[in-house]
């Protein structure tokens, strides 16, 4: 797909980072989209903690460039940290600071007039279910510490926003909580790079999303165009009341041209089967309609198993994501 | 721009808060200041000790370079410094920040110091006016040990690591240089304690003027066995300004070595 020049946020050029042997990243070459959810997904010593550092001017790379909006990396340092706002994993927050002198002391940081960046905290921690806390940050919660973190990246309204493993800790309310903060944000045009390992987090969020593994891009895409080109088949997994409907179901399943296989499989006394088949959602729904409604009952229980990224990561690189 | 939202001053207001919430920092940093000086008094007797005391301000203004190298290192261990460089903060703000507030809780202890020596322990001086000479000094030498500690903090891996290493610095040193007991030897010539001290005991002590000459390492008094040096308080004052930039740019050159991947 060619994009125009202004609508890059990043540009990333044959990018490397080597460290005495150790190809860290090894010829890296991306466009992200302004307004853009992107995420970086690998496993540990991938190289995408380096790749961002690079992004975010820490690290000097090797060799190659990228541009930041429109700045580039090797010698627009002032200008790209004007434009980042940078949530590192490891919580980064001044223990002895409350959570609104945290927030206020980045603000201005940032250049923000003291009036300005009082307004910013506020908002923010409200929006982060933190206002009002008087207490220093080291008393908060783990889930609490690590949305003040994400808070301090956020209150100066970065166009580019670097999020690795925003959520990990979280109890399931706090990661929805900023789950709905960051979809908030793409809605306001601010281009955001995601690292996770959290695959369900990444296909609920991300626009695109690049693999990496051994400082290479190995695939891009969006999550739909991932799994349908590197992923595995879906799976529905029923086990049946009456023994004979297993039977019946199986006779049915020759008939299903989407069907690409199934297997019994032994669960104590009852006899389970599963079904994997090709397509999406749709064709899960005709699966239940002509092989089970038409001819059976009732089932005793049935689960079905989404082709996921995990899958993807797995079929390309032959290795799980957390390994 | 108002100053509260200058970047070096909010900063050296953060460093502050944070130095101040961490009581028992607090209070066994300035604590020890006073326990230091209320030994020294007991043990040496209070004609000594008179002579003894600018030695003893200097002792623990030097205890700067262990505060200045281990908030350096917990910036550097914890992700901070790396996060504030992803900011528009710039590392001018972050030294200068650093090097205010270091210098405004040295100048707490050297002010507890003076207090407890002249006002309580009635330490003879020779006037305000030079009582105001010796404080500027004693903070001039404060600035260098800040100097010291960012080279430290550089150097050193961890906070832990920087602690250590700023001890086995300042404790030689200090013996070395000859402020807390008489050393006659060339060797006190290389060592910044030496000046500061000297410079302020005669002029605070003695009463001398920036123009008279500095005297060696020994202390006055009783058992002094002080040599004139061809050199004046003003040369000696220089001598200690001198090492105090020079530590201060060789601790930020350091430390940015150190610290850029």
């Amino acid at each position: 797909m060619s994009v125009s020049k202004d609508s890059i946020a990043i540009e990333i050029k044959d990018l490397k980072k080597h460290f005495k042997e150790v190809k860290a990243v090894d010829g890296v070459s991306l466009k992200i989209r302004k307004g853009e959810l992107f995420s970086i997904l690998g496993p540990n010593g991938a190289g995408k903690t380096t790749l961002v550092r690079m992004l975010t001017t820490v690290l000097t790379p090797t060799a190659g460039d990228a541009n930041v909006y429109g700045f580039s990396i090797l010698t627009g340092k002032k200008e790209i940290v004007k434009n980042i706002g940078v949530c590192p994993q490891v919580i980064t927050i001044y223990e002895v600071l409350k959570a609104e002198e945290n927030v206020e002391f980045i603000a201005i940081m940032h250049g923000m007039t003291r009036k300005e960046a009082k307004e910013k905290t506020r908002t923010i921690l409200e929006a982060f279910g933190i206002a009002g806390r008087k207490d220093w940050s080291k008393r908060f919660s783990g889930g609490m510490q690590r949305r003040l973190n994400l808070a301090m990246s956020l209150v100066f309204e970065p166009k580019i926003l670097f999020l690795d493993e925003p959520t990990a800790g979280l109890d399931p309310q706090a990661r929805r909580l900023v789950w709905d903060y960051i979809r908030d944000l793409k809605n306001r045009d601010i281009t955001i790079i995601l690292m996770t390992h959290d695959m369900v987090e990444a296909d609920s969020l991300s626009d695109r999303i690049a693999f990496i593994d051994q400082g290479k891009i190995i695939a891009k895409g969006t999550p739909t165009e991932l799994k349908e080109k590197y992923g595995s088949d879906n799976a529905l997994e029923v086990s049946f009341i009456n023994q004979e409907d297993l039977e019946i179901v199986k006779n049915n399943l020759k008939n299903i041209p989407f069907v690409v296989n199934w297997s019994e499989i032994s669960r104590k006394e009852r006899k389970t089967l599963l079904i994997s088949f090709q397509g999406g959602l749709k064709n899960l729904m005709r699966l239940l309609q002509q092989g089970l409604i038409d001819n059976i009952d009732e089932v005793e229980n049935m689960k079905f198993r989404q082709n996921s990224l995990e899958d993807v990561f797995l079929n390309l690189t032959g290795k799980r994501l957390r390994d | 721009m108002n100053l509260l939202e200058n970047k070096a001053i909010q900063i050296a207001n953060k460093n502050i808060k944070d130095k101040i919430r961490h009581w028992q920092y607090l209070v066994f940093s300035l604590g020890f200041a006073v326990m230091f000086t209320l030994l020294f008094y007991f043990f040496l007797g209070r004609e000594v000790f008179q002579y003894a005391f600018p030695g003893m301000i200097i002792y623990t203004t030097a205890a700067g370079t262990t505060s200045a190298a281990i908030s350096f290192a917990v910036d550097k261990t914890s992700g901070m410094l790396e996060r504030l460089d992803t900011m528009p903060t710039g590392r001018k703000n972050l030294f200068l920040g650093a090097l205010l507030s270091e210098t405004l809780m040295i100048s707490l202890q050297i002010l507890i110091m003076f207090i407890l020596g002249y006002a309580v322990l009635q330490v003879p001086f020779k006037g305000i006016f030079e009582i105001f000479i010796g404080f500027f000094i004693a903070v001039l030498f404060g600035i260098s040990a800040v100097g010291i500690g960012i080279i430290i903090s550089g150097i050193a891996k961890t906070p832990e690591i920087a602690n250590a290493i700023a001890l086995f610095y300042y404790m030689p040193i200090l013996f070395l240089s000859g402020s807390l007991w008489p050393f006659e030897s060339a060797i006190v010539f290389f060592t910044p304690p030496y000046w500061a001290k000297q410079v302020f005991l005669q002029i605070t002590v003695l009463g001398d003027g920036l123009f008279d000459p500095l005297y060696s390492s020994s202390l006055f008094g009783p058992t002094g066995t002080a040599q004139q040096l061809p050199i004046t308080l003003f040369g000696g004052l220089l001598v200690v300004i001198a090492f105090t930039l020079a530590f201060i740019i060789l601790g930020i050159i350091i430390f940015q070595k150190k610290t850029k991947f």
